[in-house]
């Protein structure tokens, strides 16, 4: 086989590592975002984080109903708590994945990618 | 109220159910930090004390089950990389999850689903009586399924998956079992109303149809357990930890079978559908 067609493959080989080690890192990062809470499940995302933000500015904070990722409502008795939660989760999680991510990108082999 | 996580094993002479058990549940003890009870049937319990896993079963399991072997009446088709057999498929107790579990709400995974994570923790407070899987992805990234991964057949209802279940026990979740139990005894008829193969019987599609009957006839939407990541029967299992699993993986963009990429997950729980390297792993590490 002509030898740069050769190296083609093996590059094709280890992007598909690659591209499987991207997707689960997205796939867990979006998994480790949701959080239940109350009997409900929540999608911690900006539009959630900044909704609850909303709902502090105006002052709504007590026994608050808020849709969850199924679109039932669930009572949040205190938002304040739940915003603390929510930034929380968020943050480790993104915090995470950036550093996985990081270390991904940086492996040049096959073999570097399946030890990471 | 007490929580727990049920796995069902049922040896034949391929594939030693007990086995993979137990490194599941170790796992999952592991992960989510919750008790394990193995439920098994008694031919399966003299198999591990005659090769000498059920002493190390008595230790890590909460409590050993016993239910009735069902006759071997079920087959099907599985490989194991590129070899193929046809494997006892002994997967009709699974019903009995409501009567035998020990729990007030219960987590039911498979023998060959690995936990890595705690994720599945999230689920146990949502107000649903039964909560059951509804998305697989390919843990290839090349999405490997086909129309019958998603729907029960050509002209039938949603497909749910019963790699993974939760319940909780009471009246309502109680007419759900039921209702897979009379489809299992009446899966001939149930085939010809639902419009699927009853030629090999599907936990999948038993669970899928009782859904859907105890959900008024219709698809509403309930809250489902996260997608269950699968690897096929043609990829290869080639390590696992405690934290993460290596594979080979079947190319499907290769021209035959036995063209590999490699691939390892971290912290993603994971259905290893080629048991048989599942086995060999296991084998080594208990």
């Amino acid at each position: 086989m002509n030898p740069e067609f050769q190296k083609a493959l093996d590059f094709s080989k280890y992007q598909q590592t690659l591209n499987v080690k991207i997707q689960n890192l997205q796939d867990r990062a979006q998994s480790n975002l949701t959080l239940g809470y109350n009997g409900g499940l929540f999608l911690v995302d900006q539009t959630l984080i900044a909704f609850v933000k909303t709902l502090i500015d105006f002052k709504r904070i007590a026994d608050v109903v808020l849709l969850d990722s199924n679109q039932k409502p669930i009572l949040i008795a205190d938002l304040n708590d739940f915003q603390t939660e929510i930034l929380d989760r968020y943050f480790t999680v993104t915090n995470q994945y950036l550093e996985e991510y990081s270390q991904i990108k940086k492996q040049r082999s096959v073999e570097k990618l399946l030890d990471d | 109220m007490t929580k727990g996580i049920l796995v069902f094993a049922h040896n034949n002479r391929d594939i030693d159910y007990a086995k993979l058990a137990l490194y599941s549940a170790r796992l999952a003890t592991e992960h989510l930090k919750l008790p394990v009870s193995l439920v098994t049937d008694t031919s399966t319990i003299e198999w591990m004390k005659e090769c000498g896993t059920y002493d190390r079963s008595t230790e890590l399991f909460d409590k050993i089950l016993t239910v009735e072997r069902p006759a071997p009446t079920n087959y099907r088709k599985l490989n194991d990389g590129k070899e193929p057999s046809r494997v006892l498929f002994t997967n009709q107790t699974r019903h009995k999850s409501f009567e035998i579990t020990p729990y007030d709400k219960t987590l039911v995974i498979d023998a060959d689903y690995l936990i890595f994570n705690d994720n599945l923790n999230a689920y146990w407070d949502l107000e649903q009586d039964v909560i059951l899987a509804k998305n697989v992805y390919d843990l290839s990234g090349q999405d490997r399924f086909q129309y019958l991964d998603s729907y029960i057949s050509e002209t039938g209802i949603d497909l749910k998956w019963a790699t993974t279940f939760m319940f909780t026990k009471n009246e309502k979740s109680k007419i759900f079992f039921e209702t897979v139990k009379n489809i299992l005894e009446n899966n001939e008829i149930f085939s010809q109303i639902f419009r699927y193969n009853y030629m090999q019987f599907r936990n999948d599609i038993a669970f899928s149809v009782a859904n859907h009957i105890c959900n008024g006839f219709q698809e509403v939407s309930n809250y489902t357990l996260p997608a269950i990541t699968v690897t096929l029967d043609k990829d290869k299992l080639v390590d696992v930890s405690n934290e993460s699993a290596t594979f080979l993986i079947n190319d499907a963009s290769g021209s035959r079978l036995g063209d590999y990429f490699a691939c390892s997950v971290k912290n993603t729980n994971v259905h290893i559908m080629n048991k048989k390297s599942l086995e060999r792993l296991v084998s080594r590490q208990i």
